[in-house]
Formats: structure tokens, C-alpha cells, sequence
């Protein structure tokens, strides 16, 4: 939402739940991408319909293709060799931000866990690596070039103010930065609960009522653990966005426009 | 220790859920609880990140199974815990080392290009091997119950489905597919497959001829332990619980996560609600704070917990309505701050109740 104030944005949602889709207010998540807001489009990805899209490429006509999609011996192929979708959806995403540099709109990427993303990213070395020469080795090498150049391409790292999510953060930084050479990497802070006592206030309502007690400590350790893990990611040498914590009876279109306004001032359309 | 959701049948207990709900936390703290009432236990995570370990203060970089210093909480009669991280390769290699019929098989297939590259990195292998090392675990008449953390919800469906598409690609039938003794149903595809291989460099038909071939031998190995494998996670012995928290988002994700379950054959014992927010106190008694600056400061900060109290209480109503019939609702505490070591694990572990809805 915040670089759509400038430019056409289009999100590629790679979880197919289409948890991008529904907080922004247009449902279930679609295949060809649908609208949001102005200059805000969604678009739901898989890796199984990449896999369709290229198969139908090579075969074009499509009765032998789908035949070919259903058959049991290309099952056993494509079970033999797990990366090969995760490999198309990662040409599908680098075709997207090519066909956005040329028109000046942005490609923003929800992807899957942390985890799921490595492996992802790392897919293309593995397939080139597989596929030894040929139009797979190529695109493979494409791919590398693309992940790794900081004008095309980029990784935030979203975590919580919670110790387990910094070193997950940190870990994945790290591979990122050494093994796939991805160097352009922003950490978001989500959910930063504002800073509400002063230490001396803190300890006088502590004082006062011992049943808002603890509340009021749970609102000072918040604060803390942001404080301590920004400091952290910092210390990484990764640049940090806080988006604050929503204290809201529900979280919706509104709630994620006010996480945009949030960042008007840390991220530049 | 409120009432143990375990009783001594169960021999597995599989955490599933969608991602971001705690479900390492809550896996570890399960199998914490378990051990402190005497149990032998294992957990293993699937997970490739490293959060299990890193909960345990273990070292995330070994793929062995380390003991958990349950000594440090001091309670009597307890068992004992290890915890370890899947290692896809490692595994694989232990596999086939212990199941080719010779040595040179085994060699033959750990030198083959295509294992070295999908015993690798490459997505979904890991699955494979989960079974191989659950099954593993689950022989080892030492351990009373295996507690098993799986990847988030959707990868955790592919992981479920991992024995049939083990049997899938290593039945006695893809050798004929791939090799010859084709059916005319499956020409076109190979011929296009062929076709395939051309365009791409990729030369995977004759790949994964020579790779189907090389396992000739284990297939009936693998495909008892797939079945087997199968068997245990639909069976009266392993206890399937989500872990979710009540938040809108994951209340969507986890009523389609259930949903999937069901029509993959897997039924749910209970869900574990995690990170549930004590109750509120109540807000007259801020009345009489003084000075008013602070009493107003006070006000704001219960306003912002009571909404998100009220958002926890509605995606609560929500999360009963939505479980299979029978299955419980467990309720995991939120501690107020992140758990940081072996005792505040221990007490979530103390503090998981059945919250005695069922449906």
C-alpha cells in the first residue's frame, strides 16, 4: 500500500491460504491478478500451475500436454525432482520484475516461512548444478544473476521482537549474504508496541494498583524486547523498520493502511 | 501439573499448524511435560529452521539427537528428553547404507547425480525422510512417545502425504514406465518427456531410469516402511494436535488446515491454543489512580490489551465451531514475555490445560 501511492505495485502471493489477499479486501486469491486498491493489484502464485505454464510452453498443443501433466510417468519425473517447480516459480517471479523495471511499477513478494524461502532461493544453484547444459542451465544461471543483483532485486526479513525470530533473522541473513549472495536485505520489526512509562511511571502504577500491575509490565517488556532486538539486528548490519503493534479489536484493509502510513517516512516510493 | 493430555497408549504426538502460531514452543513444552511425568521422549523437528534447537539452548548445527539437562528444573520422577533437527541428507545416506542389498548398490546410488542433487537441498526431500527417521525413532524401544514439529501447514500437508509418494516413485512399476514395458496409455508422455529432456538439458529421462533402476531391491523395503510410516500416523498410538493462536488470520488457516486433514484421512485429537492473554482486570479500579497523567496513561494501556483481548475472544468463538466433533481445545498461557529457557518452558508445559470445550 505504501508504494502503491506512487507506482502501480502488484503483490505475488506465493501462500496459497491468499492471507495477502484477504486482508486487503478482495477475497479468495486469484490467479490472473486482481485489483486491491489504486495502483494495487494481487496475484496469487504456485509452484504446481508454474510447472502447467511451462509444460504447455514446450508442448503446445494442449491436449498432449495435459496429457503429459497427467500422466504417471511424469509424476515420477517431477517427484524425482522436487526443486523443479520451486525452479519455475522463482523464472515466473524474475519475469514479473522484469516486465515491472520496464513499465516502473514494484513486485513486493509475500513469501512462504523463512525456511521455505531459502529453499526457494536456493533452487536455482541446485538446478544448475543438475542440469549440466541446456536451456534449464541457462535460465538456472539467469536466476543467480537476478537474486544477487541489489537493482533488481531484494529480501526483508519481517520477524517479531522475540529471541527466537532474531536468530531465525539472523540466520537467514547470513545465508542470504554468504551463500546465495544476496546483499540487499532490509529487517522489519513487526509489531513494536509503542513506548507508553517512563521507568519511574512504570514503577508508581505498578505501586498503585496491583491488578493493572501486570499489564503494565507486559507493556514494558515489549518495549524492551524491541529495543533489544532492533538493537541486535542492527548490530547485523541490516538496515531495520519498525511497523508498530496493532492494538485493535480486529485487523483489517484499515489496520494495514495504517501500517502504511506508519512508513511513510522510512520507506520511499 | 493440571491434567496430562497424554495417556500410555500414545507412542507419537504430531504438532501441526500454521506458521507463526509457536508451534516449536509448544512442541518442546508438550514434550517437556511428557518427560516430567516420567516419559522417554524424543522430539524432532522438520522444520529447517533451526527453532527447536535454539528453544533447547542445543546445538542447531548437529543432526544427532542431544539430551535436554532436565536435571536443571529438579523435579522428581521425571524421564528423559532429546531433541533433534532432521537432516535430509544425512539421512537418506543412513538409508541407503543400511537397506541396498550390497555395498556396491549403495555406492552406486550415492555417486548418482541425481541423488546427489535431490538428497541435497532440494525441496520436499526432507519429507522423505522424516518417515525413514520416525520410523527410525519409533523402533527404539527406549522411547516412550515421539513428538513431532512439523514445517507450517502447507508444507506440513506434503509431509503427511510423503509414504504414498515414496510408494509412488519407488513402486516396481516405475521401472517399467520409465524402462520399457510400456503401457500405450503412457507412450505419449514419454515420448514427450523425450521431447522434454531435448529442450531442457536436462537428459532426466534416462536420470531417473538409471536412478529408479539403482534402487531395484529396496523397493518392497520402502514401500513396507511407507506403509508402515502411514499406519502409525493414522493410528490409535499417535495423539494429532493443532497449534494455532487465536487470531483472525490463523483461524482461517487453521479451519482449512483441518479441513485438508480431513480429506488426507488424518483426524484431529484437539487444538492447542497458544499465546492465550490472561484475563483482563477490571478497569474501575484505575478510577483512583493518581496523579491523573499517569491514571490516563494507565486507561490507554488497558484500552489497547482489552482490544486485543476482544480479538483473541471472538477468533475463540470462532475456533469452537470450527473443531471436528470430539476433538479438545487445549489452552497454552502467553507468559508476558518470550521463553527464554528450559523453566519457562517448563511453565507453559505446566499451564497447557484442557480448556473442557469440546464438541
Amino acid at each position: 500500500m505504501r508504494l502503491a501511492e506512487s507506482r502501480a505495485t502488484i503483490v505475488a502471493d506465493l501462500d496459497q491460504r491468499g492471507s495477502a489477499a484477504r486482508l486487503l479486501g478482495v477475497g479468495t486469491a486469484q490467479e490472473t491478478p486482481v485489483e486491491a486498491a489504486e495502483r494495487l493489484q494481487v496475484h496469487s502464485l504456485s509452484a504446481r500451475r508454474e510447472l502447467e505454464r511451462f509444460i504447455q510452453r514446450i508442448v503446445p498443443v494442449r491436449m498432449i500436454s495435459n496429457r503429459m501433466l497427467g500422466s504417471r510417468t511424469f509424476a515420477y519425473v517431477t517427484a524425482a525432482l522436487p526443486g523443479l517447480d520451486a525452479f519455475l516459480l522463482l523464472s515466473r517471479l524474475s519475469a514479473m520484475a522484469g516486465e515491472a523495471a520496464r513499465d516502473d511499477r514494484y513486485v513486493v513478494v509475500d513469501g512462504l516461512s523463512t525456511g521455505a524461502s531459502l529453499e526457494l532461493l536456493s533452487v536455482a544453484a541446485g538446478v544448475r548444478r543438475l542440469a549440466g547444459a541446456g536451456t534449464l542451465s541457462r535460465l538456472a544461471t539467469e536466476l543467480e544473476g537476478f537474486i544477487s543483483d541489489p537493482n533488481r532485486f531484494g529480501v526483508a526479513i519481517v520477524a517479531a521482537p522475540q529471541e527466537l525470530a532474531l536468530k531465525e533473522a539472523l540466520e537467514a541473513a547470513s545465508t542470504l549474504r554468504e551463500q546465495l549472495n544476496i546483499n540487499r536485505i532490509i529487517a522489519i520489526l513487526n509489531g513494536v508496541a509503542a513506548p507508553l512509562f517512563t521507568p519511574a511511571e512504570a514503577e508508581q502504577a505498578m505501586a498503585a494498583d496491583l491488578n493493572h500491575a501486570a499489564l503494565v509490565k507486559r507493556r514494558l517488556e515489549l518495549d524492551a524486547a524491541a529495543t533489544r532486538i532492533r538493537r541486535e539486528l542492527e548490530a547485523a548490519g541490516l538496515r531495520v523498520i519498525d511497523l508498530p503493534m496493532l492494538f485493535s479489536a480486529s485487523v483489517g484493509k484499515s489496520e494495514l493502511a495504517r501500517l502504511s502510513r506508519s512508513m511513510r517516512d522510512k520507506v520511499a516510493a | 501439573m493440571k491434567r496430562s493430555p497424554f495417556n500410555r497408549n500414545h507412542r507419537l504426538l504430531l504438532c501441526l499448524g500454521p506458521g507463526g502460531v509457536g508451534k516449536t514452543t509448544t512442541a518442546s513444552a508438550l514434550g517437556l511435560r511428557a518427560a516430567l511425568e516420567g516419559k522417554a521422549v524424543d522430539v524432532m523437528t522438520i522444520d529447517p529452521a533451526p527453532r527447536l534447537l535454539d528453544a533447547l539452548h542445543l546445538d542447531a548445527g548437529s543432526a544427532q539427537a542431544q539430551e535436554v539437562a532436565l536435571e536443571d528444573l529438579a523435579v522428581s520422577g521425571a524421564g528423559r528428553m532429546r531433541a533433534l533437527k532432521l537432516d535430509p541428507k544425512h539421512t537418506f545416506d543412513s538409508v541407503i547404507n543400511r537397506y541396498a542389498p550390497t555395498r556396491a548398490m549403495a555406492d552406486a546410488i550415492l555417486d548418482n547425480r541425481l541423488y546427489r542433487s535431490i538428497s541435497g537441498a532440494l525441496a520436499g526431500v526432507g519429507d522423505y525422510m522424516a518417515m525413514e527417521k520416525l520410523l527410525e525413532l519409533y523402533d527404539n524401544p527406549q522411547t516412550a512417545l515421539i513428538v513431532l514439529d512439523t514445517p507450517p501447514a502447507r508444507e506440513a500437508l506434503d509431509f503427511l502425504g510423503a509414504p504414498e509418494r515414496m510408494l509412488d516413485l519407488l513402486n516396481s512399476r516405475a521401472t517399467a514406465l520409465l524402462g520399457g514395458g510400456l503401457r500405450l496409455s503412457d507412450m505419449a508422455a514419454r515420448a514427450v518427456l523425450s521431447a522434454f529432456d531435448r529442450v531442457t538439458g536436462l537428459h532426466l529421462l534416462s536420470e531417473v531410469h538409471s536412478f529408479v533402476r539403482s534402487f531395484e531391491g529396496m523397493y518392497q523395503g520402502f514401500a513396507e516402511r511407507a506403509a508402515r510410516a502411514r499406519s502409525i500416523l493414522t493410528g490409535p498410538e499417535c495423539l494429532v494436535l493443532v497449534i494455532t493462536t487465536a487470531e483472525e488470520l490463523r483461524i482461517e488457516e487453521t479451519a482449512a488446515f483441518i479441513g485438508s486433514l480431513g480429506r488426507a484421512g488424518i483426524a484431529i485429537d484437539g487444538l492447542v491454543v497458544n499465546r492465550m492473554a490472561p484475563a483482563m482486570p477490571n478497569r474501575s479500579g484505575l478510577a483512583k489512580i493518581k496523579p491523573p497523567a499517569l491514571r490516563d496513561k494507565m486507561r490507554r494501556n488497558w484500552r489497547d490489551f482489552a482490544a486485543l483481548k476482544q480479538r483473541e475472544t471472538a477468533a475463540l468463538r470462532v475456533l469452537r465451531e470450527m473443531i471436528p466433533a470430539g476433538a479438545a481445545i487445549l489452552a497454552a498461557p502467553d507468559l508476558g514475555r518470550e521463553p527464554h529457557s528450559l523453566h519457562d518452558l517448563a511453565e507453559i508445559a505446566a499451564s497447557i490445560d484442557n480448556t473442557g470445550w469440546r464438541r
